[in-house]
């Protein structure tokens, strides 16, 4: 009996509704675990690094991992794909309890392709796959449209969809999942959308089996001993969420400003995390088997939601000159409710006001609007006035506007809130990230800000390369059980072996995990190769390289990404050019 | 922090001190233990911990015997994460 998978994927075209159950051999289970490295496997196969993201043809993949549905923080699940934003091979990662109810209906996977005629949206639920009428749905926003399908399946039937950003194509829409969590980043929900594929409704509860039940136990009580005696799983998290990072990276001079023009905000602190325990807060929330509880239950004047998170809290705060943490937040519950991904949003909206400032764009966005911040976000979301402009994305609108350098953007997504000039090994991620501008290919601002596990000098170049490489490897694992990148401020490598030790029964060890994890991330980049991506591209925007900041202790710092890359690729056994070598493809059985 | 010792700032009188020195005139001052929230009971930085003295990060200088003079700005962050 197959332990932690379920052992199904299914593949469904919606235009001619035909399902086929994809077989995957125990080699590439085993070889790509499931989640990222499974979805971006079983991607390659299928399609082209030219296929077009928003064509029929292209695929559309939520998959599980071996360890969904089983230990803590495992309710999670990957949405695999091309990106219509950036052109590369995209994962986007998503919280909440949906990745567990996709096990729960008996599956670990699904692979959408073609295009239905009229909406439909899938039901899951006993190894099965139901296409059903999504007609009565279509234009409904994601709260909506989880209610309405709810109230004809079953209340605790667990819904990802898409809302009106996702309907319209935007390139940066999202997929909600749970009402308020987000495969937020590089626009899975465009490809949703071009699919008219309204929403995944999964329901059931067949039980993940586990290969050593008596070792799972006491896995399970250790671990949740460790994540509540951490101070930061433990303790920080649970009382400030994830922006309790405002007022540290402010301090440390490099939370960007105004599109990145200065490291400092001036009021930082009304818009930190501790400034929504005052006055926001309801109550924490919490993913599947979570103790973390990172999530934030608030509530302004008028509305109530999930969130913001200190990406969100950046993008419409200190990147655009707003203080408002009200206006912010309403944003940010407006985004959910359209579906589209807050970090491109803000850093859109942040490239516009520059835009504008400079002259080289006739409208008129000023920094610290926050009045506007909701007519711009719903107008996006419907293509509506100066919203069709903004759904571009930074880069297309910049390009467009003859400034193509005033966009914060890596291979086409905006980089998010943390400024390169403030960490050397930052600025390598963000440039060497598979899909764009990303701070969690590599969160190497972990040791190089926080001090996890180590403390290293930010401003130093040494030993970054190999660090990079390591941390994007590592991250790919996990991307791949599929567990909560939180848990990594608690437990490191070794303990996710043991978890896949013990709910699959294969002898998993801590060197086939790192291989694994760099068989993923090689594979992604020869994707991104053949997509037409090189050296050229693994660079960051011109400010980050020529502009200094004059205040803040980040100040009179530039990114130093030459003395970096070249030791990367050598690292990553890849050419001048980024591209791997043939050795290393043999190596890693590519 | 901020939420249990309910303030941001506090001013120590001094010059020419060690921050640990620091600390511990600084929970004198607000009479509410939190140095637990920053080191470990052996009084060791905990993993984590950010001490900036006018933006530097003490682990670069002298960690907790690092000097600071009047009019220095000392930052205190306890362990924090995020993404």
């Amino acid at each position: 009996m197959m332990t932690g998978w379920m052992g199904k994927i299914v593949k469904i075209d919606l235009g001619s509704r035909k399902q086929e159950t994809v077989a995957v051999s125990d080699e590439t289970r085993r070889r790509y675990l499931g989640g990222r490295g499974l979805g971006v496997r079983l991607y390659c196969d299928l399609c082209l690094s030219t296929t077009d993201p928003l064509a029929a043809e292209n695929a559309l993949i939520f998959m599980t991992g071996p360890l969904t549905g089983t230990v803590m923080t495992s309710g999670r699940y990957q949405v695999v794909s091309r990106s219509p934003l950036t052109g590369t091979i995209f994962d986007s990662s998503s919280g909440g309890h949906f990745g567990a109810a996709l096990k729960g209906a008996g599956i670990d996977g699904l692979i959408v392709q073609g295009r239905a005629e009229t909406p439909v949206y899938l039901s899951l639920h006993d190894g099965q796959v139901e296409v059903r009428d999504a007609s009565a749905f279509w234009g409904l926003d994601t709260q909506q449209t989880q209610k309405g399908i709810q109230a004809e399946t079953s209340s605790k039937t667990a819904v990802a969809c898409i809302g009106p950003a996702g309907e319209n194509r935007i390139i940066f829409a999202a997929i909600m999942n749970d009402k308020d969590r987000a495969a937020g980043r590089g626009g899975m929900g465009a490809i949703m959308g071009s699919k008219n594929l309204k929403a995944i409704a999964a329901g059931g509860s067949r039980p993940v089996a586990v290969s050593d039940p008596e070792g799972y136990k006491t896995l399970t009580a250790r671990l949740e001993r460790i994540v509540d005696k951490n101070p930061v799983t433990g303790k920080s998290l649970q009382v400030l969420g994830t922006s309790v990072l405002v007022n540290i990276i402010n301090a440390h001079g490099m939370f960007p400003t105004e599109n990145f023009r200065r490291g400092v905000f001036n009021d930082a602190e009304g818009t930190s995390g501790e400034k929504i325990a005052e006055t926001l807060l309801l109550r924490q929330s919490a993913c599947y088997k979570c103790p973390i509880g990172c999530g934030r239950t608030t509530k302004t004047r008028d509305k109530n939601g999930e969130g913001p998170e200190y990406e969100t809290v950046w993008a419409f705060g200190a990147h655009l000159g707003i203080s408002d943490l009200t206006a912010i937040t309403e944003a940010n519950y407006a985004c959910n409710e359209l579906g589209l991904d807050t970090i491109t949003m803000g850093s859109t909206l942040g490239c516009a006001m520059e835009l504008s400032e400079t002259g080289s764009w006739k409208e008129s966005l000023r920094w610290g609007e926050a009045g506007k911040l909701m007519d711009w976000v719903t107008d996006t979301a419907y293509r509506r006035g100066i919203g069709a402009e903004l759904a571009l994305g930074s880069k297309r609108l910049a390009a467009k506007y003859g400034r193509p350098e005033l966009a914060m953007q890596v291979k086409g997504m905006e980089i998010p809130a943390y400024d390169p000039r403030g960490a050397q090994g930052m600025a390598l991620s963000y440039a060497t990230s598979n899909r764009g501008g990303c701070h969690m290919r590599a969160y190497i601002i972990a040791p190089e800000i926080l001090g996890h596990p180590v403390f290293l000098d930010r401003f130093s170049t040494v030993g970054k390369a190999e660090l990079v490489a390591l941390f994007q490897d590592i991250s790919a694992v996990v991307d791949s059980t599929v567990l909560c990148r939180f848990l990594q401020f608690a437990v490191g490598i070794s303990t996710f072996t043991e978890m896949l030790r013990t709910v699959t029964g294969l002898d998993f060890s801590d060197e086939e995990l790192l291989k694994i994890g760099r068989r993923i991330y090689t594979l992604e980049r020869q994707f991104n190769n053949r997509a037409g991506f090189g050296r050229a591209d693994d660079t960051l925007p011109p400010r980050f390289f020529n502009e200094e900041f004059e205040t803040g202790s980040s100040r009179h710092r530039r990114v130093r990404l030459d003395e970096m890359l070249d030791d990367y690729y050598a690292s990553r056994g890849w050419d001048r050019n980024g591209v791997p070598l043939p050795q290393t493809l043999a190596d890693l059985g590519l | 922090m901020r939420l249990r010792l309910r303030t941001a700032a506090i001013e120590i009188s001094g010059d020419d001190l060690t921050i640990m020195t620091l600390l511990s005139l600084a929970e004198e001052k607000t009479g509410r233990t939190f140095l637990d929230e920053l080191l470990d009971k052996d009084k060791g930085l905990l993993t984590g911990t950010i001490i900036l003295v006018n933006g530097e990060n003490i682990r670069l200088g002298q960690g907790l015997q690092t000097r600071v003079k009047a009019g220095d700005s000392v930052a205190l962050f306890s362990p924090a994460g995020g993404g």
